[in-house]
């Protein structure tokens, strides 16, 4: 059967195949040897299906006059010498509307090209939201490809990880709550050799602020913990960092649409401002 | 043909109930498909509390003024010729003289007109502008990418009356009562599919704009 209907979607292929140099990425890669036309057609409906009941995903498809207007907004569009592929409108057309007109029975091999167009080509940057006359969000739409891809499972292998970990741990980079305690404490023994007895409160409770690295700061960039240690201390700010799971501010789900991790590194964050009791949450950027 | 065309029952029908059947449908259309989105957005968390009637507004307005927002400036010649074309679209149907005759007639009510010199320019200018998006889904690559056929479709259900209304008013190519029964049959059919189809977008406009503009204003930022 599902062969059967493969042969029907590669007999009447006329979708635009774009010559690229190409990703490697197992999770590409490897994740499209295991995918088939009905798994696909699965997860592109359940999106679609929850799409259907909003406004933000119907009102870009019923209002899109195809004016291309918005080409000129993208990075992608200008750095590849205005390549009509790179334009925003064309990469909603090759995925998503696509995926729409065929009801979702598309081969693997289109869903790999799909998958690199959103993962690979579009940073979500909303920029062309701002140069469309109708304000409409094209990086919603293609947000939500991401999603059908994430579903799949056809997600860049570092990103998926890194999602796994926050699924887990609730942090980036598989950081255990003592590693974490330690290096913030020994970050602290850092600073104190320029300024004397700086100070890195964990859980400080009713601070005003709490700062919430990224996993990569105590993981591989320790110093930037030192370096926002001595702003903080300079600034004389009451702050804080949170002892519980729930300090990573880095969202990897939301880049692929797993909305289940995304809501849950958020309520983390601010579950331990509550139980705090912090007036401001600062994060790194 | 044209003997059945020039049938006065013809013209009795394009003239009368053709035109109602027309507003019926695209103002309840209209409505329909309005409110039915409006719905859609009420179902969104994250949609409702972030709209602001201030900052629609403002969003709007940034938007309908001529090269007030980057894009406009960025691109002049598609931008002159986008308002150009909508200006018209709206100006000459509801302003034009002989519009106005046929309501006063029917109803005693008439509203002031533009001149009729100002409207025949004014649909030239129209019927240009048709030609230029034309010609820019033909040859521009980014918009010929993402071109279908229904591009050309509602572009020619824009198109039709205004040609059709420019030949009867200079009483070319075909007899004037032809030409003015044809123009009230794509008159009726470019009302019908607003609503239908995407030249919705007349529609849309309003709310998307208001959506992106609450959407960045909330953020204390604003439309570029």
């Amino acid at each position: 059967m599902a062969e059967a209907s493969v042969k029907e979607s590669t007999k009447t292929e006329d979708w635009v195949k774009l010559n690229r140099k190409p990703v490697a990425d197992p999770g590409f890669d490897e994740t499209v040897k295991n995918l088939t036309t009905e798994k696909i057609e699965k997860a592109v409906n359940a999106v679609l299906n929850i799409g259907k009941n909003g406004a933000r995903f119907m009102a870009p498809l019923e209002t899109c006059i195809h004016c291309a207007l918005c080409s000129n907004a993208c990075h992608w569009y200008l750095s590849h010498d205005k390549d009509p592929t790179y334009a925003p409108v064309a990469k909603v057309k090759m995925t998503l509307w696509e995926l729409i007109k065929r009801k979702g029975k598309v081969s693997p091999e289109f869903m790999k090209q799909v998958a690199r167009i959103v993962f690979c080509e579009c940073n979500l940057c909303r920029r062309c939201s701002m140069y469309c006359p109708f304000g409409l969000d094209i990086a919603f739409q293609l947000g939500m490809v991401r999603r059908m891809c994430f579903i799949l499972g056809l997600v860049p292998q570092n990103i998926l990880d890194q999602t796994h970990s926050l699924s887990a741990t609730l942090t980036q980079l598989w950081i255990t709550q003592g590693d974490w305690i330690d290096t913030m404490q020994w970050q602290e023994e850092e600073v104190r050799g320029e300024i004397k007895n700086v100070r890195i409160p964990i859980d400080k409770e009713g601070a005003e602020v709490m700062w919430c690295p990224l996993g990569t700061e105590p993981k591989v960039a320790t110093y930037h913990i030192a370096r926002t240690a001595k702003i903080m201390n300079v600034a004389g700010i009451d702050w804080t960092v949170a002892a519980q799971d729930g300090w990573d501010s880095a969202n990897m789900g939301m880049f692929i649409r797993d909305m289940e991790t995304m809501q849950r590194v958020v309520r983390g964050i601010y579950d331990n401002a509550m139980r705090l009791k912090i007036k401001r949450i600062v994060l790194t950027e | 043909m044209l003997d059945f065309i020039r049938d006065l029952s013809l013209y009795n029908f394009v003239r009368g109930p053709l035109v109602w059947i027309a507003f019926l449908i695209f103002i309840g259309g209209s409505i329909y498909k309005v409110r039915g989105m409006i719905l859609l957005a009420k179902k969104e968390k994250v949609v409702q509390p972030y709209m602001s009637f201030k900052l629609s507004l403002r969003s709007i307005l940034h938007w309908v003024f001529p090269f007030a927002s980057v894009n406009w400036r960025s691109r002049w010649v598609i931008s002159t010729a986008t308002f150009l074309f909508h200006v018209g679209l709206v100006i000459l149907p509801i302003f034009l003289l002989a519009h106005n005759v046929l309501i006063y007639e029917s109803w005693g009510i008439s509203w002031w007109t533009v001149s009729e010199g100002f409207a025949d320019i004014m649909t030239m200018i129209v019927i240009a502008c048709c030609g230029f998006f034309f010609v820019r889904r033909i040859f521009a690559p980014e918009v010929r990418f993402v071109t279908f056929a229904d591009d050309y479709l509602i572009l020619a259900i824009a198109f039709l009356p205004f040609i059709t209304g420019f030949l009867a008013y200079h009483q070319w190519l075909l007899p004037h009562k032809i030409m003015v029964i044809l123009h009230m049959i794509f008159g009726s059919l470019m009302l019908i599919a607003i609503p239908f189809t995407r030249l919705g977008h007349m529609l849309y406009f309003f709310l998307t704009r208001a959506y992106m503009g609450s959407d960045q204003g909330y953020r204390h930022s604003q439309d570029w």
